[in-house]
């Protein structure tokens, strides 16, 4: 899952950048070097390393930009394809019609609210999420999404929203056939 | 008017005024920090509170850490611009006052109104409270967030006013020419001048924009017949919130450039891409906040799209330039180092870490699956409580000078520093699996990363509650003390 992969990387950046910091903190007091050979290196090293994050972002961005989960950059799929789901969030349940799906079967959610902001989440069988949009007074988000496995989802609400956000919660079947 | 000022000069002692505010700053912090385990503690099932106190406390620490966040680095600023610019400390002082109002009525509104919209008081909740808390309540949280801005919109506009009689320009105190190549970069303005002035824009217009959604709000609060557009209200919020706390870490900075140098006896060096990271800084301060709004569908796609590019660009300059400058500065300088010293460089670590999750959160793919889970308060824990207060609680130490209570100090840093680790790095794993941020009851499956970040959180501020301690033990000293050199 995604969730994985940034926490992998991320953990791993973090890592490799706390090294750096411990390394230059526990030679701090060894050996004085002279500071104008030390900022001639570093300013040399600091181009190669910005050539690095600039590669890193440039593809990173390039590769993620082409696939955002917003409709109008999604390709449109026949009628028939699509199962247009109504949502509507209040203080503090869900509505969700139709509720139930079948593996494969792709679902187009209109979320909208009747009262403040909600976060509509929508957790596959294993307590994961796998897609968000916010759900808002005022406006309707569609968001797109493909069941690949069966079970019970579960809808969560992750927009703070009063009292009794934390039980504000919706399940979506999914049946393999 | 010109003499009323003068006057407030000569009959306040700045770093007494400096003080006054770490003071506060101390004791708020160590407040927040017990909301915020208490928080902690019941995500965990070890201690009970019912979910409507929960997200009272959930309120009050939101508001009163970003608050204190404010105050605490504007003191850090506001002791070291007054070396190169004039500066009122009755205006200093105001602000203190303002804030105390604002959060006396923001105190009241949650511990006596039971006001627990959180504090980014997202339109219309503070209007729909479920019969939680009254319109008066709601509206006592609102002015206090008013005043606490009008205090800080009257620092800085006078920290404005110092600059443009000693520099001429906002530009020119920023550093545009150097960071162009039009000037050379010796002649440049010293770093705490370009910090301040980049703080003073962004503050000034975030605070602008507060006020008009909070205004709006109130309104609404009496007259429910006046409405007003909820995503464009959240763009208001995130405008204004996104910008006073990003401009936190930017003010307290300054402690970074002028400590450091004074013990490994190094100047902290200036040239053309010093200035230009602080002059992209300042565009990206401004413009990034709507990889806040990343699953708010309705946005332009192109205000989102340029929300992660801009995430992504923010974070060159801070690990191109601060971090990589304090790396230089201390490699190899023969720096025996100190309580002061270890808490300013943790402080840019902990930035510059914290950098990384804060990129991979507004990144849209990324954001689809993990916004607003706990990897939210796992990366701004980060670059905030590892970042900006390490550095707020390294100038309290160095104001306090603390050579013969070093072995005190020492454990308290270290407590501060194991402990932060392991509190943020449960809210990571936590937001990797999934766990919402903002929930007062948890699953079962949850509650291991809520434990671990418990007890983190217990040892952390058993170290923050030490540095203050003796930062206290030295206060009375330190007023009539100089600063380190």
């Amino acid at each position: 899952m995604i969730q994985d992969v940034v926490w992998s990387v991320s953990i791993i950046l973090m890592g490799c950048l706390a090294a750096v910091f411990i390394w230059v903190a526990t030679g701090a007091s060894a050996a004085i070097a002279n500071y104008g050979p030390v900022i001639d290196t570093a300013y040399r090293a600091r181009v190669w390393l910005f050539g690095l994050a600039l590669a890193v972002l440039i593809g990173t961005n390039y590769k993620t930009v082409g696939e955002l989960p917003y409709i109008n950059t999604l390709p449109k799929l026949p009628a028939a394809a699509v199962q247009p789901t109504q949502v509507v969030a209040e203080q503090w349940l869900w509505t969700i019609t139709p509720s139930t799906f079948k593996v494969g079967q792709t679902a187009e959610f209109y979320v909208t609210s009747k009262d403040v902001n909600h976060g509509f989440a929508l957790y596959d069988p294993d307590f994961r999420i796998v897609a968000e949009t916010q759900a808002m007074p005022g406006y309707t988000n569609v968001l797109r999404y493909t069941f690949t496995e069966p079970g019970t989802y579960q809808v969560l609400c992750l927009e703070y929203c009063g009292v009794a956000h934390h039980v504000m919660k919706a399940e979506i079947k999914v049946t393999d056939h | 008017m010109t003499m009323a000022v003068t006057a407030g000069r000569t009959a306040i002692n700045p770093r007494a005024a400096v003080l006054a505010y770490l003071a506060v700053s101390g004791i708020v912090y160590l407040l927040m920090m017990l909301l915020g385990l208490t928080m902690r503690l019941a995500q965990a099932q070890w201690i009970d509170v019912p979910p409507n106190f929960f997200y009272v406390v959930m309120t009050m620490h939101g508001a009163g850490m970003v608050g204190i966040a404010g105050l605490s680095s504007a003191a850090v600023m506001w002791h070291f611009v007054r070396r190169y610019i004039p500066v009122s400390t009755a205006v200093f002082l105001t602000n203190l006052v303002f804030f105390l109002i604002g959060a006396v009525l923001i105190l009241g509104a949650g511990f006596i109104g039971g006001f627990g919209a959180a504090w980014t008081f997202l339109f219309p909740l503070p209007a729909h409270s479920g019969g939680l808390w009254s319109v008066n309540a709601a509206a006592s949280y609102l002015v206090g967030l008013i005043f606490i801005g009008v205090g800080f919109l009257l620092l800085h506009l006078d920290i404005a006013r110092g600059i443009l009689s000693t520099y001429g320009g906002l530009g020119a105190a920023l550093g545009v020419k150097q960071a162009f190549g039009l000037a050379p970069a010796e002649k440049g303005p010293p770093p705490a001048v370009t910090a301040s002035t980049m703080a003073l824009i962004a503050n000034i217009l975030g605070i602008l924009v507060g006020a008009a959604v909070l205004v709006i709000s109130l309104v609404n609060l009496y007259v429910p017949t006046f409405t007003f557009n909820a995503l464009a209200a959240k763009n208001l919020i995130y405008y204004f919130g996104h910008t006073f706390i990003n401009v936190t870490i930017y003010m307290a900075v300054i402690a970074v450039y002028e400590i450091l140098p004074v013990y490994t006896h190094r100047k902290w060096k200036t040239n053309w891409a010093f200035y230009l990271a602080w002059v992209l800084s300042t565009v990206f301060v401004l413009t990034v906040y709507t990889h806040h709004l990343l699953m708010d569908f309705a946005m332009p796609t192109w205000t989102l799209v340029a929300g992660q590019v801009i995430s992504w660009l923010s974070g060159l300059p801070v690990l191109l330039v601060t971090a990589f400058g304090t790396l230089t500065v201390v490699y190899r300088s023969g720096l025996r180092w100190n309580p002061a010293a270890a808490l300013v460089f943790l402080g840019v670590a902990g930035w510059a870490i914290g950098v990384i999750p804060a990129i991979a959160d507004g990144t849209i793919a990324v954001n689809s699956v993990m916004h607003n889970t706990q990897w939210v308060p796992g990366h701004f824990h980060t670059y905030l409580l590892l970042g900006m207060v390490a550095m707020v609680l390294g100038f309290m130490t160095y104001l306090t000078n603390p050579q013969p209570r070093y072995g005190f100090a020492w454990l308290g840093y270290w407590l501060y520093l194991v402990g932060g680790v392991i509190f943020v790095i449960a809210f990571l794993l936590a937001g990797a699996a999934s766990v919402p941020r903002r929930y007062a009851v948890h699953v079962a499956q949850w509650l291991p990363y809520d434990r671990i970040g418990s007890i983190g959180a217990t040892v952390a501020i058993a170290g923050v509650l030490i540095l203050v301690a003796r930062f206290f033990v030295g206060i009375r000293t330190a007023a009539s003390a100089q600063d380190p050199t």
